[in-house]
Order: C-alpha cells, then sequence, then structure tokens
C-alpha cells in the first residue's frame, strides 16, 4: 500500500529530459532520500509533484487519487506540503504570520490558526524570533521557518528540498533532529539531500537519479555503494 | 496608526465638522478629501494588499460616474441604480483584469491596466451617440435623495463618509480575516502563498474585482457631487495615479493610509492651486512642480508611507522612554 506514488513521469524542456519515466513510491510513515549530482532532475521532480509543472507523460497519484493536474494550491490542501530550494519566506511578514499562513489552510480562524503556529514555531526553535520579519532570519532559521510553515499545512507527505544546503555546519544536527523527529511522529516524507552522511543517516530508502532517471532505489547503504551512483557523483574512474 | 484609533478619529472629526462648520469652501475640501481617501482605499484594496499595482484604475471610477450620469441623462433613472450598475460592470471588467494578474506580472501588468482606461477614455470620447462625446455629459440636478440631487453640501460629507468607511471597513476585513491573511501572503510571493495552500489566483481576481467595484461607486458619487462627468479627465492617468500616490504617501497596504494620503494630497494640492494658480499669476500648473518635488522627497525619506513612518517614530519614542 503506498500513499504518494510517482507513476512513470518524465517531463522535458526543449531537448532536455529533466524526468525520464521516474517511477517509485512512498509508503505510509516513509523516510526516502532522494540524492543525485547538480541537474539530475530532483527539484523538476518536486515541482511536478507538487503542481507547480506539469509532466509531460506519467502522473502522481495520493492515496490513489490523481494530484497530477491539479493546481500547486490544492495539492497542498489534498496533503502534500513542501519547502523550497531557493527559500521563499514572505520576507515582510513576521515569523509567526508566516507559520500562520500555512495554519489558515486547515482552519478557519484567526486565532485559532496563531496558536497553532506558535506552537509550531516553538517546536523547531524559532520563539525567540516569533516577532522578527523573515527578511532578517540567517540561513538555518529560514530552512526552520520553511518547515514550519509547511508543517502549519498539516500533511500527509512532506518534501524537503534541501534541508542543510547553504546551512552552516553547526546547525546541521538540530535540523537533523528535526526531521527525524517529524518522521519518529509518523509523518511521510521525501527529502532532497546532498549530503550523505546526513541523508544515509535518516533515510530508510533512497532513490538516486541521473540525468533524469532512476539508476538506483534501495537501502542506504547499498545505494551508497552501487556501481552507477559511486560513477554519477565522481566519475568512472573511482567505480572499481 | 496601524490602529483603529486614529481612523475612528478622522471619520469622527469629519462626521462632525458639517454641525460647525458653515464655509462651503471648507466643506467642499472635505467632500472631495473623503471621496479620494475613499478612491485610494479601493485601489489599496489591489494595489496594496494584493499588490496588484495599477495605474488603470480611472477606468472603473469613469465607469461609475458614466454609469450614474448615462442612466440619469438617457432614461431618467436614480443614481443609485446609476452606481450599482456601475459597480457591475467595474466588476466584470476587474474580472478580465484579475484574470490578466495571473498572465503578465509587474510593468507588464501596469502597461494592460493603462490600455484598458485608455480604451475606455476613447469610447467616451468618441462614440458621441451615447456618451455625447469629448464634450462630457452634465448630471441631471432632480432635487431628493433618491435622485441625489443635494445642493447642501452638509448632507454630501455624510454620503461621502458613510462611502469612505464602508472602503475602510472593507480593508480592515483584510487586515483580520483569514482572506486578507492570504492575499498579503500572494503579495509577498504567490508560489510560496501557493505551495501553502492558498487559493493565490482566484483571491487575487476577487480582491482586484473588489477594489473596481467600490472604485465605481466612489465615481458614481463624485459625478452626482460635481454634477459633469468629462471623459478626459474620469478616464485619465492622471487620475489613477491620484489614487495610487494617495495611497502610496499613506501607506500601502494600511487601512488608514489611503486617507491619510488623500487628506495630504487634496489639501496641499488645493492651496497650491490657490495661491498659484490664478491665471494672472503666471505660473499656471507649477502646483504640479512642488507636487512632483513633494512627491520625490517623500519617496527618498519615507518610502513606507506615513503610516508606517508615525508608527517606527512612537515606538522610538517609548523605546527612548523606557530606557532611563
Amino acid at each position: 500500500m503506498s500513499l504518494l506514488s510517482v507513476a512513470g513521469v518524465s517531463k522535458r524542456f526543449g531537448g532536455i529530459v529533466a524526468n525520464r519515466a521516474i517511477s517509485f513510491d512512498l509508503a505510509p510513515g516513509e523516510l526516502v532520500g532522494i540524492i543525485g549530482p547538480n541537474g539530475a532532475g530532483k527539484s523538476t521532480l518536486f515541482e511536478i509533484i507538487t503542481g507547480f509543472y506539469r509532466p509531460d507523460e506519467g502522473e502522481v497519484l495520493l492515496d490513489g487519487a490523481r494530484l497530477t493536474g491539479l493546481s500547486p494550491d490544492v495539492v497542498c490542501r489534498r496533503g502534500v506540503a513542501r519547502t523550497f530550494q531557493k527559500l521563499r519566506p514572505f520576507p515582510g511578514l513576521t515569523v509567526l504570520d508566516n507559520v500562520v499562513i500555512g495554519a489558515l489552510t486547515r482552519t478557519h480562524d484567526v486565532r485559532h490558526a496563531r496558536a497553532r503556529a506558535s506552537d509550531l514555531v516553538r517546536r523547531v526553535g524559532l520563539a525567540d524570533k516569533a516577532g522578527a520579519h523573515a527578511r532578517t532570519l540567517s540561513t538555518g532559521q529560514r530552512k526552520r521557518l520553511e518547515l514550519a510553515r509547511a508543517l502549519a499545512t498539516e500533511p500527509r507527505v512532506l518534501l524537503l528540498d534541501e534541508v542543510t544546503g547553504g546551512v552552516d555546519q553547526r546547525a546541521i544536527p538540530e535540523l537533523v533532529r528535526l526531521v527525524r523527529d517529524l518522521h519518529a511522529g509518523g509523518l511521510t516524507l521525501l527529502v532532497i539531500e546532498h549530503n550523505m552522511q546526513v541523508i544515509t543517516a535518516v533515510a530508510q530508502r533512497i532513490v538516486a537519479l541521473h540525468l533524469g532517471e532512476v539508476i538506483a532505489d534501495g537501502a542506504p547503504d547499498a545505494v551508497a555503494r552501487d556501481r552507477r551512483v559511486v560513477e554519477a557523483y565522481l566519475g568512472q574512474a573511482y567505480a572499481r | 496608526m496601524r490602529g483603529v484609533a486614529p481612523a475612528l478619529v478622522f471619520f469622527g472629526a469629519a462626521g462632525l465638522a458639517p454641525l460647525v462648520v458653515r464655509d462651503a469652501f471648507l466643506l467642499d475640501s472635505l467632500v472631495l478629501i473623503l471621496i479620494w481617501g475613499a478612491s485610494a482605499a479601493a485601489w489599496n484594496v489591489a494595489g496594496g494588499y494584493a499588490g496588484q499595482i495599477s495605474l488603470g484604475h480611472s477606468a472603473f471610477f469613469g465607469l461609475g460616474a458614466y454609469a450614474t450620469a448615462l442612466l440619469a441623462t438617457r432614461w431618467g433613472l436614480s443614481p443609485w441604480l446609476g452606481l450599482t450598475v456601475g459597480a457591475a460592470v467595474a466588476m466584470a471588467i476587474g474580472l478580465v483584469i484579475g484574470y490578466l494578474s495571473n498572465r503578465l506580472r509587474g510593468p507588464y501588468f501596469v502597461l494592460a491596466t493603462i490600455a484598458f482606461s485608455q480604451v475606455l477614455l476613447i469610447a467616451g470620447s468618441r462614440w458621441r451617440g451615447f456618451t455625447a462625446g469629448s464634450e462630457g455629459i452634465p448630471v441631471p440636478f432632480r432635487p431628493g435623495f433618491w435622485t441625489l440631487g443635494i445642493a447642501d453640501k452638509r448632507i454630501w460629507v455624510w454620503i461621502v463618509l458613510a462611502l469612505a468607511v464602508l472602503v475602510w471597513l472593507a480593508q480592515l476585513y483584510l487586515d483580520r480575516s483569514r482572506r486578507g491573511y492570504q492575499l498579503v501572503a500572494v503579495r509577498e510571493d504567490e508560489d510560496a502563498a501557493l505551495s501553502l495552500g492558498v487559493p493565490a489566483r482566484r483571491l487575487k481576481v476577487a480582491a482586484i474585482c473588489a477594489s473596481a467595484a467600490l472604485t465605481a461607486v466612489c465615481g458614481a458619487l463624485w459625478a452626482q457631487y460635481i454634477g459633469f462627468v468629462d471623459p478626459f479627465y474620469v478616464f485619465s492617468v492622471d487620475l489613477s495615479i491620484r489614487f495610487a500616490l494617495a495611497a502610496i504617501i499613506g501607506g500601502l497596504g494600511t487601512a488608514f493610509g489611503p486617507f491619510l494620503g488623500a487628506a495630504l494630497i487634496t489639501t496641499v494640492e488645493t492651496s497650491l492651486r490657490a495661491h498659484f494658480g490664478g491665471i494672472g499669476a503666471g505660473l499656471v500648473g507649477i502646483y504640479l512642480v512642488v507636487y512632483g518635488c513633494a512627491l520625490i522627497v517623500m519617496m527618498r525619506f519615507v518610502p513606507q508611507g506615513l503610516v508606517g513612518w508615525i508608527d517606527d517614530r512612537l515606538r522610538r519614542r517609548a523605546v527612548a522612554r523606557a530606557e532611563p
């Protein structure tokens, strides 16, 4: 039984194939990592799952129902939330109000949304920044803000695009702990991550992409040792 | 200034003014301040809250003005009906412009809105058989409330005050409601808003439609008050800029800002015109120069608008006082 399934998704931009017949499933409660060198098609895949891009072929299903063809806001309301690789907090709003926007997707009551938002802000460790404008936050804090904001929409599946990318080394363990906590709480996660140490530590399964195709899908250590994965990352010379 | 109190004081004072003020010039200024304030506030619903900067809002204003004038002259209908028809037509056009706002962004959207008002200007000034063309149309004066034939400026103050309060309440709704929050999210970052489940496109269209309808109502009452509709004025880019400026100077996306901005602009403009205007003075139009300079100074030193600036001042003073 899969919660989210990506079925034969292809996407071309002119002559470039960003995704070619990608298929994989996420079981409920699973944490799956997506790895691949730059240009492998990871972010394109996220855009397709969340409805920002429409695939040329294939479809994405949530609990058996088609997500493909729905607009991004509807996809979110169906239960798929995301963070952005290039962070996009609402810069002129306070940290709390940023999260309130997410919470308002599930409640019509602004006061209730504020209460929920302030819980989440605390949970991601930004309580002392709640009243600050989002534009004043550091990258690590912005990542946590995006996480809180996405969580506020009460997703069934959460897509994280580069949790630790561009973040101060010292801030990484805290972010990893957050992701682990969410997973332990039963949330299903799909995580794009460049840091192999991080992803092999948190993911139950890893899907590796290269030039738009799935080249490996399995347990983290198996994928990390996979000949094609090593080739893709380091070139053929190292794959011996 | 973001609170409700300053607005209540302003509206309260405006409501009481007719009881003590007898001077026709002052009452006339007050009516205009309230109409321009309401128009700027209506513009602010789309331009400030939804972030859809339009320089074609005179299209809606003119539609409201023409609807009342034409319905009254051609068919002898009540301006209240004209006002409703004007608002409905403006809403329909708002739908089209709202659709465009989902296709065009930034300067391209601005240009499209200007084009809209210019098309209406051409229609208004050339369609002689229906609109009386470039001569414009006088709005018939038929005494009575139903026909809005009111000579007493004090009553006009109260009528346009009701309109001003209505538009202000619409903004207050946006300040506090779920939809208002979501609209601001769309303004800040549309894709991020979409990713959080905000129906961005629908909200933008709704905001533009509401803004259009309210602007048309302002135009209808203005036409009825002034008694004459000139296509080159009501569909002008100048007028659109006036709405935008009042809101920007007062404070974009704040409920009271547009009224503050309109009060300032109208007062400055009226006094400049009075001092430098007269044909004999040889300085016709100098007020526009002063106006432009004032604007540049404003944008340089108070880019966040008066409401934000005053709030900053108050906060700083409070902090200074807290530290002994």
